[in-house]
């Protein structure tokens, strides 16, 4: 079993969703994105650049088969799951911020402080919690809390809350235009696989042989 | 203990504690009171970490020059150096301590430790180089623990002799260490694919030399200010100096020949570290070429080395300037997001994915690609205290153990 993720950017209309509901869901603090999606070439999301083609682009942890981030980890908090996930031991990590240097997708980010201030300084709703409720763990290890310790770090976990009840991630099922799917790339049969087939399947910053899980199908060209 | 002893011990004991407060206050609020966000993980802590691992050199510059190249006249010289080299190798793994989120687990580098990561390479030569530091430097001190030390010392028969046959069997363990904090510590940086500056085969035998140089300035500065600037100490003072100078011309050498590279193969990652470190940053890399070469060459100079001031001067203009260099190893690497693509249909754009700042920035969106930083006064504090910590303790030692050699060389 080797979870991958494709994401169809022909069918991603750049409405965020993904974000939101990854941000809510996994009770992400203020100023804290797991899942970011912009417009590759423009400075201003849902704006076309000045010239070529409008296409969207939604980036998270790619869960790299070779990941730099589980290789710097002095300690082995990053760690990879059975099913290839890369998570982050909750209770392991020291918060020495290596990871962050290594990984070239800058999708790892740092509790700077207690989420619970962090929250005051943003001037959230007294009270105003969101996010799966409870700590969870697997295979034994703490790789979900809705309240995170300060100094630690974070990153998407493909939802290895929602999965371990055979739930889909967050961000699927928060997809309006059923632009991500997830399932096994060792077999040839999934639907992950057969997509990735006919379609040019291509991985973010392949010549840093990080070797991502997570595909992405291009969109069409069209015209501007 | 002179007044003057007094007033040091006292001044750099004082910011010691400061900077223990301040870490303590840091511990409180987390690394919100640093300037560093998501996209720029690193600053002055590492960078100071980068800076005292350089400033350790100074006893493996010594014990190679007098045990394996035979230059006898360094000798008296011999003591500073290791005291030098163990000051700085432990304020170096201090440094970290306040860059880690959460210190209280460092237990976890015990139980669990990846023996694929550079860093607890790191953690191990840096400890065993302190170990070593100070085993080669109480070999050094035996002959002289009589009296009110005496119970310091182990028995042996004769202990100069045995202080001369085991500092001598000693020199090239700890010469393996010495080079190896150096290595090791650019490894951390250099094996990082997903950062273009650090990436870099040139980074090892570069660290190897600029600590070679500002290493044994450590050392000759020491030694001006312990044995002043007589005419009996002009000629092991002048060996100092040419190696000094010779390692910062390696030094810059080797950092130009890494520009070349980068700035001639031209393509877009290439132009954007080249903005930085030369752009952005061009009155800094300015300053760490010129500052080096600039005090090494007064430091080659007779009327320079007679001079209390003027040995003073140089030497701080060289450790400034290296200082200014370990500073630079962030920024073109921060700055130059490595989440960068050509967007279909726009093949000479190069465009970069912002990332989260993971923190409050007043006036600032929360998706940054480019970030100014500058170190917050908790980080400041906390460096300068480290670096107390260092002279605090040469001076103490110097004051309490028989550092200083009574005879004339």
């Amino acid at each position: 079993m080797k979870m991958g993720m494709v994401i169809d950017l022909e069918k991603c209309i750049g409405c965020r969703s993904c974000m939101v509901a990854c941000k809510q869901h996994n009770a992400q603090p203020p100023q804290t994105w797991w899942n970011r999606v912009f417009t590759p070439g423009s400075h201003r999301h849902l704006t076309p650049p000045a010239k070529g083609v409008e296409f969207f682009l939604p980036v998270h942890c790619q869960h790299c088969e070779n990941a730099p981030c589980e290789k710097v980890c002095p300690v082995g908090a990053t760690y990879h799951a059975e099913d290839g996930a890369v998570l982050i031991d909750y209770e392991r990590c020291i918060g020495c911020r290596y990871c962050m240097s290594a990984c070239p997708y800058g999708v790892r980010q740092f509790n700077w402080e207690d989420p619970a201030k962090a929250h005051q300084r943003s001037e959230y709703q007294e009270q105003y919690h969101y996010g799966y409720p409870e700590d969870h763990r697997h295979e034994g290890r703490l790789v979900y809390m809705p309240l995170r310790p300060k100094g630690i770090v974070e990153k998407c976990t493909f939802c290895a809350q929602y999965r371990d009840k055979g739930e889909l991630p967050a961000c699927v099922r928060g997809c309006p235009g059923k632009a991500r799917f997830v399932g096994d790339l060792d077999d040839p049969a999934s639907e992950v696989s057969t997509m990735m087939k006919g379609r040019n399947a291509f991985t973010l910053l392949p010549e840093k042989g990080t070797k991502p899980t997570v595909f992405y199908l291009p969109p069409k060209a069209k015209e501007v | 203990m002179s007044v003057k002893m007094r007033i040091g011990l006292l001044f750099s004991g004082a910011l010691f504690l400061v900077a223990i407060a301040a870490w303590i206050y840091q511990l409180q609020e987390g690394l919100i009171l640093t300037n560093l966000q998501n996209s720029y993980s690193w600053g002055l802590y590492i960078s100071g970490l980068a800076f005292f691992v350089g400033n350790a050199a100074g006893g493996l510059v010594l014990t190679s020059s007098i045990y394996l190249f035979g230059v006898k006249k360094l000798k008296p010289l011999a003591k500073l150096g290791a005291l030098t080299a163990f000051a700085n190798v432990t304020a170096a793994m201090l440094i970290v301590l306040p860059d880690i989120g959460k210190p209280i687990r460092l237990y976890n580098m015990l139980l669990h430790p990846n023996w694929m990561s550079p860093l607890v390479w790191d953690v191990i030569v840096l400890n065993l180089y302190a170990l070593a530091s100070a085993l080669y430097l109480y070999i050094l001190l035996l002959p002289e623990l009589t009296g009110r030390l005496a119970w310091l010392a182990i028995k042996v028969d004769d202990p100069q002799a045995f202080s001369e046959r085991w500092a001598k069997r000693f020199a090239p363990v700890a010469l393996v260490f010495a080079i190896g904090i150096h290595v090791v510590t650019s490894w951390i940086f250099s094996t990082q694919g997903a950062r273009d500056w650090w990436f870099s085969p040139v980074m090892a035998p570069d660290f190897v030399s600029v600590a070679i140089a500002v290493g044994t300035t450590v050392v000759l500065l020491a030694a001006a200010l312990a044995y002043g600037t007589g005419d009996s100490y002009q000629e092991a003072y002048r060996t100092l100096g040419l190696i000094i100078f010779m390692a910062t011309c390696v030094h810059i050498f080797l950092m130009a020949n890494d520009l070349v590279i980068h700035a001639w193969y031209g393509n877009t990652e290439a132009h954007r570290i080249m903005e930085i470190a030369w752009g952005n940053f061009g009155l800094a890399h300015l300053f760490e070429v010129a500052a080096p070469l600039f005090g090494a060459w007064l430091l080659m100079r007779p009327q320079v080395l007679s001079s209390l001031p003027r040995l003073l001067l140089s030497s701080g203009l060289l450790i400034a300037g290296v200082f200014v260099h370990r500073f630079l190893i962030m920024p073109a690497a921060y700055n130059n997001i490595p989440m960068t693509m050509t967007p279909f249909g726009l093949p000479d754009s190069h465009w970069s994915l912002p990332i989260a700042s993971g923190r409050f920035l007043p006036g600032m969106s929360t998706f940054i690609d480019q970030y100014g930083y500058f170190p917050s006064l908790v980080e400041i504090v906390i460096l300068l205290g480290i670096m107390a910590y260092a002279v605090f303790l040469i001076l103490l030692a110097i004051a309490r153990l028989p550092i200083l050699s009574k005879e004339r060389i």
